[in-house]
């Protein structure tokens, strides 16, 4: 619970605002550098794909410091996590562009390098990043018994708006067991030997060399290769197609109270004819589940949680079960979870979707902090809780304060879509609370960080609800006591 | 004069009666918290849910009020369930219940309570059955006093016959009916007693509430006029009568009229006949007590009485004529099999076909109403004893509802209200009589009539004591003799009262143990998730919700669902998806539709299937658990009512076996083979057991090998346990062949496939 | 060499000769045994004859004593009552369907043919030509006897396969009648002597109490299903928490009146009592019954709720 972090937040407001005007700069100075080699690896997943790419960098002339990372136009738009390192540190580096600049059919992201670098300076880069939808299965069918086979397809190369010397690409799948991949032709301005070789689950192409700056149009057309690669994945494809969570803090009960709404989905090939419980119930017998199908799912909830509740539109779902671990100091660093095993109410097969509302209570003083002299309050909620290998296509976030809660800060870990302000009323509120929702798409399991809020709450606020209550009671008292005592018959 | 142990004497009149009311307040918010409390098993035990059939449809025409308002719910046309017919919900409904809800919902809401409107719906009969416990503390202080009134509350609290139909969750229109009936006759009471205009209005107004919320309102309807006639025959017509009839009648029908579902059924249906009867026959009464009071010559007073008597039979013989040529409609199918037993079985099979309308046997009746049951007829013959008016009431009451408790089960919870009321008038005069400290002193005057009383108590033979008893009663009058020596009546002793209380006390505690296990075991589960006890505790069998869950999250939005209609309003609520039928039976032919097509062989469901849009058949089965409440079981009424319909295609007896009994194994008939619901419940059935016996759990009985095998429909859904099991409908063969033929030739094709391998072996 | 060219010409004639001569021989049989033509194995197949443009009802009957069929003697009357309504109707309408009768004595073949081992049975044969067949004559309609063996429900469901609905009048009970004439008017006489019995309220608790009690014990139940008074086998304890015998009515329906019996003498009639002995000894005597007998009903009621978990003294 470090305010600190948070104003990192703040710290990015004036870059953006520069960002626009910042590219012709950029441009200009976009020959200060050389990628001695780049090194990019594909891995292939259900429905995330992770991109690590390494540049290795060389300055030409002095005091370059601005970086431009340039992705083709399918690659940006499916690029749903970036992040930039030092190889061997692990304190990601400030991107000073985002969203991103289009131009010439690439779009940048301007890396700023910790210090400039002299004539000759190298340093190398590690550029991380995740790719949603880029996979889909196939054959789009697959009975109940059958493997489920997947499909990437995106571009072989890497842009790069300077001059590279060479650049190996790698795509890894899950397992050995490749069914195809494309040797693109007409890379021979680039290589002598064979483009593509296959070494168990890994397909190498390249080395490619002397490749001039590639972040144009014209390069594209000419040079730049569609690659598809056809692998088994042996884990069902997880999508969430919307997940809203509400999270209430209350000061009153000292509670933080999470509810996620979760639409699953199963992403993989959708099922072939119909769906024969017996089968199913031999698979499952002999632990022999078809590779698409989800019986349940695993969730790491906070420690320290409890009264969970699971149901969805015909209420409580009895199937699923919940270890709890008691909470954790918040100095601690060592990672425990509550881990909940939960099972739809029937398998989820190829195509299948399950809509379901998952929440627990947990101490607010796990996630909350009190600054006393500015008589600030500082809560932290989790984005999101992961799902491994899932993406969340469409994410909102709300907050609820308590009541009377003024001066709000938001600080989100990365920027999210929308985010507006609303006010909320539940049991026994009088104004109602101010509540904060943010709005997020396509998260994976990197956008795993906490948003921080922070608020004051005056005492009179505290004493609103006991207040309201008391008077309500009195008020009726009153009345009972009056239609005892006057008598209102005519008779005498 | 003596007394049997010492009372506070140095007490104020004041504390006494402040005492008194604070401990009956006291009391009652016991009584209250009680009768609340005992309907919370289900929810504790299970979750705060819906239960069975009819409140699913209750419920969700409830969130249609409340989301929609009540504008929308009225004229709500609902194209989902009866498809394609759709039905009119709002004219077809009685709304008492969603708009008592819905008035709570928003309540609620306007409060800043945003209580989610299920648990309103769940918790509403819990909450209005401590209602009717102080409608019936109401009811019962008029026939007696206070005290009884209060036992009357415990009792109507607690007593299973009541609870059976008002657990939470069980969100029917009993559920706040039986407070109304209670309220509406207290009401009644009032206004007879006082002959004032106000409370004859407000029995009409609850009356009102009452049409608006349960079919059963003509039980007020018939109980009311019966109870005015009766005193009118006995010769106890007194203005205050005239009054309280004459303001509840006018009001309650002009306003129960204004229920669409009702409308002009009060002038033109038998069942309310008896009552503008009675009003009719009020008003001639009336007016001849008003000319008799004026005219003095005794001729014509006479004649004028003929007159009358000729009026009377006139009135009656317009109605009956009006019944014949048609103008009045005669008794309905559902009412007139009250009286006619053996017509329901007969003509209307559906209502036959019902659980709760099949006749009730004893052990029913001590189960709902335990010690109540014979405390019942001694608060009759207590009633008898000091016969006022309102007393004559209760005895008519407990004729007619006895009477029907008998013939249906379910209206036991009509019986249930008056027994209470007069078990609760006969314990607590034992009370008073027992508990009175004032001790009579002794008089050896009358050694005579004493031993002679002694004799008479002393046989076993209740009958001639009674006799002898209820002789002495009648020549010493109504509780007369209390008022001329007070001496002579009361107990001697203290250990005879103590036997008594004791055994008084010791017979309510059993009753409250009784009725805290009738209501645990029997009352309290919701038939849409069932509880099954194995060694590692209870385990919850939830195969309903899964399978509706599955239909309304995977299937589209259109996809028409044909079911037997017990299921139609759990799958309208829980899927979502359009029903053929569902279980307000209102269209026979419709249904009849359902049980052929399920009844009939796949070659001739199929053509129903498709021309009613069916994506899917849904079928419960509990062969493999041992549910036995599946559709096997249900089958022969499907036949039945189709056979109603379609006498020529399908016959009953072709589903027995030659020998007469109705069997699954290889020994039932073929005609039972083949038909959809067989083919649906068992279809893979056998391969479950791989080499075994397929033994169905429910029947007993072997499956034959191999199971029956689907041309026209594919399963597509099974629920975990095998309890419902969905099929889809196939659409018609891409290449025009007939699916059967089809079928076999993708069969054929996979066979042939397999085959070349083996060939090839031969030859190497 | 003219002559299989008349034969040819004939046959057609021959066939419906032969045909005729079966109606009117089926007509003949039915006049003679008022409306009931008597089958056996040879007449069988004649009345279901292929080219019959007649119907039939065909009543399976196993009337001799030897036989034991006691359903079979009880149905045989309404079945004759309806043929001989049938048999009232006008000769076009009533030679185009026929009421028949085969024993088990005299077409033993055929009733194992059609493979019956229970009876009565009546089948319902359609015609197979003329403007009345029917789209499968060879599959006959078994009657449904789930409404009884009486003949008005058996008149009305037959009439489905006749021609014009069967005239079936039942005869009207004299004896009801006379016996509800006698009553009424005895009432009518004697109302002045039964006056003061109609007017004393105890006429009316006793019926009232009555009814309620027999109501409560379940009186209609056994009604309504028919229930025996007691099993065949004796035991007047029917097993079942859902169904009982007449007997259990009647202990249930007096264990209920002598328990409400014993508290009304400990409210009513105790009390009157002078003598302090002779009091106490009456209390305690009812207290003692009423403990007693309501630890009796408990107990039946275990034996008829197996899972009921509380009793009293037994």
């Amino acid at each position: 619970m470090t305010p600190s972090l948070g104003l990192r937040g703040w710290l990015r407001l004036p870059v953006l605002a520069l960002a626009s005007l910042s590219w012709s700069f950029v441009s200009a100075t976009s020959h200060s550098f050389e990628n001695t080699a780049i090194v990019r690896t594909v891995d292939l997943g259900g429905s995330l794909v992770h991109v690590t790419t390494t540049y290795a960098i060389r300055a030409l002339d002095n005091g370059a410091q601005q970086y431009l990372v340039t992705l083709g136009e399918k690659e940006a738009h499916s690029t749903s996590w970036f992040e930039a390192k030092l190889k061997g540190q692990n304190e990601p580096l400030t991107i000073a562009t985002r969203p991103l600049i289009p131009h010439d059919g690439t779009y940048a992201y301007i890396v700023d390098l910790p210090k400039p670098l002299g004539v000759n300076g190298t340093v190398n880069l590690v550029v991380e990043s995740v790719l949603t939808h880029t996979t889909y299965p196939w054959p789009e069918k697959a009975s109940q018994k059958d493997e489920q086979s997947l499909k990437y397809e995106g571009d072989l190369l890497v842009l790069s708006p300077y001059r590279t010397a060479t650049q190996r690409i790698k795509v890894r799948a899950p397992a050995p067991r490749i069914i195809s991949y494309t040797t693109p032709k007409g890379l021979d301005a680039f290589t002598t030997d064979n483009v593509a070789t296959k070494s168990s689950a890994t397909i190498t192409y390249g080395p490619f060399s002397n490749i001039p700056p590639s972040a144009s149009t014209a390069f594209i057309e000419e040079h730049q290769k569609h690659i598809v690669v056809h692998y088994y994945f042996e884990h069902p494809v997880v999508e969430i197609t919307s997940l809203k969570r509400t999270a209430e803090i209350s000061h009153w009960g000292a509670n933080l109270n999470i509810q996620n709404d979760i639409d699953l989905h199963n992403a993989g090939p959708a099922l072939k004819g119909h769906f024969a419980r017996i089968e199913h119930q031999s698979q499952s017998y002999f632990n022999r589940l078809a590779p698409h199908i989800i019986p349940s799912l695993t969730f790491h909830l906070p420690p320290g949680i409890h009264s969970a509740y699971y149901y969805d539109l015909n209420g409580n779902v009895s199937t699923s079960r919940l270890r709890l671990t008691p909470s954790i100091p918040k100095a601690a660093q060592m990672k425990q979870y509550s881990t909940l095993e939960l099972r739809p109410r029937y398998p989820l097969l190829g195509g299948w979707n399950y809509t379901f509302t998952l929440g627990w209570d947990s101490p607010l003083a796990d996630s909350a902090g009190y600054d006393a002299s500015t008589g600030l309050y500082v809560v932290s909620v989790p984005v999101q809780t992961v799902i491994p290998g899932a993406v969340v296509n469409q994410a909102e976030v709300k907050i609820i304060l308590p009541e009377g809660a003024t001066d709000i800060g938001v600080f989100p870990p990365f920027s999210p879509l929308a985010q507006e302000r609303s006010t909320h009323i539940t049991y026994l509120d009088t104004i109602g609370r101010p509540s904060v929702a943010l709005s997020f798409e396509n998260l994976t399991d990197k956008h795993n960080g906490l948003i921080y809020v922070t608020y004051k709450v005056p005492l009179s606020a505290h004493l609103q609800k006991p207040k309201a209550v008391s008077i309500a009671f009195g008020v009726l008292f009153l009345v009972a006591f009056l239609a005892r005592r006057v008598d209102l018959s005519l008779s005498k | 004069m003596p007394k049997a142990y010492p009372l506070p004497t140095d007490l104020s009149p004041a504390t006494v009666a402040n005492t008194a009311s604070l401990v009956r307040i006291v009391a009652f918010a016991f009584i209250s918290g009680a009768a609340i409390a005992s309907r919370l098993f289900a929810v504790i035990n299970f979750e705060s849910i819906i239960h069975e059939f009819d409140p699913w449809f209750n419920y969700r025409a409830t969130r249609v009020l409340a989301s929609k308002g009540f504008y929308e719910f009225w004229n709500w046309f609902d194209p989902t369930a009866w498809y394609p017919l759709g039905r009119v919900v709002g004219g077809t409904i009685y709304p008492g219940l969603m708009a008592t809800s819905g008035v709570i919902y928003n309540l609620l809401h306007s409060l800043h309570l945003p209580v989610d409107i299920r648990n309103v719906c769940v918790l509403l009969a819990p909450g209005f059955s401590a209602l009717t416990a102080w409608a019936t503390y109401m009811f019962t202080k008029e026939m007696k006093d206070e005290s009884a009134g209060l036992l009357a509350a415990a009792f109507i609290g607690i007593v299973p016959g009541y609870i059976s139909r008002s657990v939470a969750g069980s969100y029917d229109n009993e559920a706040i009916a039986i407070f109304l009936l209670m309220f509406t006759f207290f009401l009644w009471i009032k206004a007879m007693k006082q002959g004032s205009a106000l409370y004859g209005t407000l029995a009409a107004v609850f009356y009102f509430y009452m049409v608006a919320a349960w079919g059963g309102y003509a039980f007020i309807t018939n109980m009311i006029p019966l109870h005015a006639l009766a005193l009118t025959l006995m010769g106890r017509f007194t203005n205050r009568l005239y009054v309280g009839y004459s303001s509840w009648y006018a009001i309650g029908t002009l306003a129960s009229m204004q229920v669409p579902f009702v409308g002009f059924q009060p002038v033109r249906t038998s069942e309310h006949m008896g009552a503008l009867g009675v009003f009719g026959l009020l008003q001639i009464v009336a007016f001849v007590e008003l000319v008799r009071s004026h005219v003095s010559s005794k001729q014509f007073q006479q004649l004028l009485f003929s007159g009358v008597i000729a009026a009377g039979i006139l009135g009656t013989l317009a109605i009956v004529g009006l019944t014949y040529n048609g103008s009045i409609a005669p008794w309905t199918g559902r009412f007139y099999s009250l009286w006619d037993t053996g017509y329901a079985k007969k003509y209307i099979p559906i209502i036959a076909s019902v659980s709760e309308h099949q006749p009730t046997a004893w052990p029913s009746f001590f189960m709902d109403l335990h010690f109540l049951i014979f405390l019942f007829p001694a608060g009759v013959v207590l009633c008898f004893k000091q016969l006022r008016d309102e007393h004559v009431f209760v005895i008519i009451y407990a004729l007619v509802a006895s009477y029907f408790a008998g013939v249906m089960v379910r209206l036991m919870l009509t019986l249930t209200p008056i027994v209470c009321v007069s078990a609760a008038v006969a314990l607590s005069s034992v009370f008073d009589t027992y508990i009175d400290p004032t001790e009579p002193e002794v008089s050896d005057g009358d050694k005579v009539d004493a031993s002679k009383k002694d004799k008479s108590a002393a046989t076993p033979a209740s009958g001639a004591s009674v006799v002898g008893l209820l002789t002495e009663m009648v020549t010493s009058g109504p509780s007369t003799t209390k008022k001329a020596k007070p001496t002579q009546r009361g107990i001697f002793g203290l250990d005879t009262r103590a036997a008594v209380i004791v055994n008084a006390l010791g017979m309510l505690l059993f009753f409250v143990m009784h009725c805290t296990w009738v209501t645990s075991v029997a009352y309290s589960s919701p038939s849409v998730v069932l509880a099954s006890h194995n060694q590692d505790g209870l385990q919850l069998i939830d195969d309903f919700r899964e399978a509706y869950y599955w239909l309304r999250q995977n299937t589209p939005k259109d996809a028409v669902v044909m079911s037997w209609w017990d299921y139609g309003y759990q799958i309208a609520g829980m899927a979502d998806r359009p029903t053929l039928v569902d279980n307000n039976t209102w269209n026979n032919t419709h249904i009849a539709t359902v049980g052929k097509a399920m009844s009939s062989s796949e070659e001739v469901a199929y053509p129903i299937l498709r021309k009613h849009d069916v994506d899917y058949v849904l079928v419960i089965f509990g062969g493999m658990i041992g549910y036995s409440g599946d559709d096997i079981n249900k089958f022969l009424w499907m036949v039945r009512i189709a056979q109603g319909v379609w006498p020529d295609e399908i016959q009953e007896p072709r589903y027995f076996t030659p020998q007469g009994d109705y069997r699954v194994d290889d020994q039932a008939s073929p005609t039972m083979k083949n038909s959809l619901m067989y083919k649906l419940s068992y279809y893979r059935f056998p391969e479950l057991f791989g080499g075994g016996h397929a033994q169905d759990r429910v029947r007993g009985q072997m499956i034959a090998k191999p199971g029956p095998s689907l041309d026209y429909l594919d399963e597509a859904f099974t629920s975990e346990n095998w309890i419902v099991r969905i099929y889809q409908v196939k659409k018609d063969d891409p290449l025009g062949r007939d699916l059967k033929s089809a079928n076999a030739f993708d069969q054929g094709k996979k066979r042939k496939r397999t085959r070349p391998p083996v060939r090839r072996r031969s030859l190497a | 060499m003219l002559l299989p060219f008349f034969l040819l010409l004939a046959l057609p004639a021959i066939v419906l000769a032969a045909k005729d001569s079966t109606h009117q021989r089926l007509v003949k049989l039915a006049a003679e045994n008022n409306g009931v033509v008597k089958l056996d194995a040879k007449t069988f197949d004649l009345i279901i004859s292929p080219q019959r443009d007649w119907s039939a009802s065909i009543h399976f009957t196993a009337l001799d004593k030897r036989r034991k069929c006691t359903p079979c003697r009880e149905f045989e009357p309404s079945w004759v009552a309806v043929a001989k309504a049938w048999s009232k109707v006008l000769p076009s309408e009533r030679d185009s369907h026929f009421f028949a009768t085969i024993d088990f004595d005299d077409g033993q073949m055929v009733f194992q043919r059609m493979g019956l081992q229970s009876a009565p049975v009546v089948m319902n044969y359609p015609p197979a030509t003329g403007p009345r067949k029917s789209a499968n004559p060879d599959t006959p309609i078994t009657h449904d006897f789930s409404y009884g063996f009486d003949p008005q429900p058996l008149a009305e469901q037959l009439s489905a396969f006749t021609p014009i609905p069967i005239p079936f009048r039942p005869p009207i009970n004299w004896a009801k009648w006379g016996v509800g004439a006698f009553f009424t008017l005895s009432g009518v006489l004697a109302i002045r002597f039964l006056a003061p019995v109609l007017r004393n309220r105890w006429t009316w608790a006793t019926i009232t109490v009555l009814t309620s009690l027999v109501m409560t014990s379940g009186y209609m139940f056994t009604r309504i299903r028919g229930m025996p008074n007691t099993a065949p086998d004796g035991s007047w304890i029917s097993p079942g928490f859902q169904s009982q015998y007449g007997q259990e009515t009647v202990v249930v329906a007096s264990l209920y009146g002598l328990l409400s019996a014993s508290f009304l003498m400990l409210t009513l009639v105790a009390p009157l009592q002078t003598s302090p002995t002779r009091q106490r000894t009456q209390i305690y005597l009812w207290t003692g019954v009423v403990f007693i007998l309501f630890s009796v009903l408990v107990s039946f009621f275990r034996v008829k709720n197996r899972g009921y978990p509380f009793k009293l003294l037994l």
